[in-house]
């Protein structure tokens, strides 16, 4: 039946089968999580979960790069023309790392909140799952900072934030917390901020196990509950992340 | 035209064959027709219905959280002078609290985005229902005839657009969820009451407010104004 399809259709359809509509699904996402009807369809078709869970594996090596994405469609069984198949390319290799490690958490969740040594209190939860989505940069950690830079091109910044945005409600909502008012925005504004500077800060940590990474995020995490809300956070992170940020950015030849 | 056609196609001029079957067996468990699926057959909400829902909900926990706002504000100015409206007020009150309940309860378990205008709503529906108390039991009670009038329309409006929602899904022939349906149940329930809290109003004199034709079409302006407004931001 697929022998029987022209070539050049073939390769149009290949090509407009995936709408350029990412953001789209991302932000989709957030909208009335339902429980009784089958969820919607996650921001990767088939074709490019094959490729990006495949590609995924040399990331360690190569970095999120074009280079593990034509990797990965070898191991796939596709041959290097199918990279082109991700619009956004190497950024679909990034989205794929934050979108599968933030799903992640919820089975992790029902470990870490297990056993005698589990955290009790919204708190003590938030600062657990932050702290295990922090654990699972390990592996790709020394590749992260050419992400964030990839990530805060001006193109790809829109659907990078949503997805940090994303991973805050996640925490929260994991954490048990049912809080419905105003604080709903301060709190998960806090924690991107608190989030993506303790994420920074542990792509130049060299501590053994991240020690300086965890001392800092519950400094953080500290000055919040102490300083008295958010605003304190705020002034804090972005002092911290604008500084260490441009560092970054201009260490990779952003010219800012 | 399938996208496990034209991928399948593009495999096999890009490389070996011979991975190709378990490439489509994985491209062809995405879809989820109605005959797929066990016992419950549902369908996936749309974009636009879970859209629809989340604003729905939005805006309901803002009118609730209004309408607990304006008796709170209402009811000491009120019960001074006409102590045998108390039991009344509370009543209206309570009901208005555990709808307020209700919708907070089902905004955080759909992990829906509450009302960013919370402070908004606050001041305003402190200001009305303090407002009106202070002109008098006629002006309040009008307050809450124009309120329950606009906010009845509402819920009614949401009540057909679910119910639009489960014909259509019953024509194609998938099941229909209990979520879906005890929403309806949930917001007919709080409409009733709403349309009592009317009743209530109209019995105590609320066409007797002055001048009365403004003060109404003032705050149902408002709260349109307020609907629109929540169901965005
Ligand atoms: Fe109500
Ligand atoms: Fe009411």
């Amino acid at each position: 039946m697929a022998t029987a399809l022209p070539t050049r259709t073939a390769t149009r359809c290949f090509r407009t089968t995936r709408p350029r509509t990412c953001n789209q699904h991302i932000h989709s996402r957030r909208a009335f999580h339902s429980y009784d009807h089958p969820p919607p369809p996650g921001p990767f078709g088939a074709t490019e979960t094959l490729i990006l869970s495949a590609a995924y594996k040399h990331v360690p090596e190569h970095g999120f790069t074009h280079r593990a994405l034509s990797l990965g469609a070898c191991d796939a069984g596709l041959l290097d023309i199918s990279p082109s198949a991700l619009p956004d390319g190497a950024f679909s290799l990034i989205r794929y790392h934050l979108y599968t490690q933030r799903l992640a958490l919820a089975a992790k969740s029902s470990h870490i909140f297990q056993g005698e040594d589990a955290p009790v209190g919204v708190g003590a939860k938030v600062t657990a799952l932050t702290w295990e989505r922090l654990m699972a940069n390990r592996e790709v950690i020394h590749q992260w900072q050419e992400a964030l830079a990839v990530m805060a091109q001006p193109s790809h910044a829109p659907a990078s934030l949503k997805e940090l945005a994303m991973l805050s409600d996640e925490i929260w909502y994991l954490a048990g917390d049912t809080a419905v008012d105003p604080s709903w925005y301060t709190k998960r504004a806090t924690l991107s901020m608190i989030y993506s500077s303790s994420e920074l800060f542990m792509t130049n940590d060299h501590s053994p196990d991240y020690v300086e990474t965890n001392k800092f995020l519950k400094r953080r995490l500290g000055e919040v509950q102490s300083v008295g809300g958010a605003l304190g956070a705020i002034g804090q992170w972005v002092g911290f992340t604008a500084s260490a940020g441009i560092n970054v950015l201009r260490s990779k030849g952003a010219r800012i | 035209m399938s996208p496990t056609l034209c991928i399948a196609k593009s495999m096999r001029l890009s490389c070996a064959k011979t991975r190709c079957p378990a490439i489509v067996r994985c491209l062809s468990t995405g879809s989820t027709s109605p005959s797929e699926q066990g016992s419950k057959k549902l369908k996936t909400l749309t974009k636009e219905q879970r859209e629809y829902l989340s604003s729905a909900l939005r805006v309901n926990q803002a009118g609730e959280l209004a309408a607990t706002l304006i008796y709170t504000a209402q009811t000491p100015p009120i019960t001074n002078r006409h102590p045998h409206l108390r039991p009344l007020m509370s009543h209206m009150y309570e009901q208005e609290a555990a709808h307020l309940r209700t919708f907070n309860g089902l905004i955080h378990k759909h992990r829906v985005r509450p009302t960013a205008l919370y402070p908004l709503w606050s001041v305003m529906a402190t200001g009305l229902g303090w407002g009106t108390a202070v002109m008098g039991r006629e002006a309040a009670m009008a307050c809450t005839e124009a309120v329950e009038t606009e906010i009845g329309g509402h819920y009614n409006a949401q009540i057909r657009e679910l119910l639009e929602m489960i014909t259509t899904w019953k024509q194609e022939g998938y099941d229909v969820g209990s979520e879906v349906e005890e929403l309806v149940q949930t917001l007919r329930r709080i409409r009733d009451e709403e349309l009592e809290h009317l009743d209530h109003a109209v019995e105590h004199d609320a066409k007797k407010a002055e001048p009365h034709w403004l003060l109404t079409n003032v705050i149902r302006a408002g709260c349109r104004g307020a609907i629109w407004a929540s169901e965005r931001v």
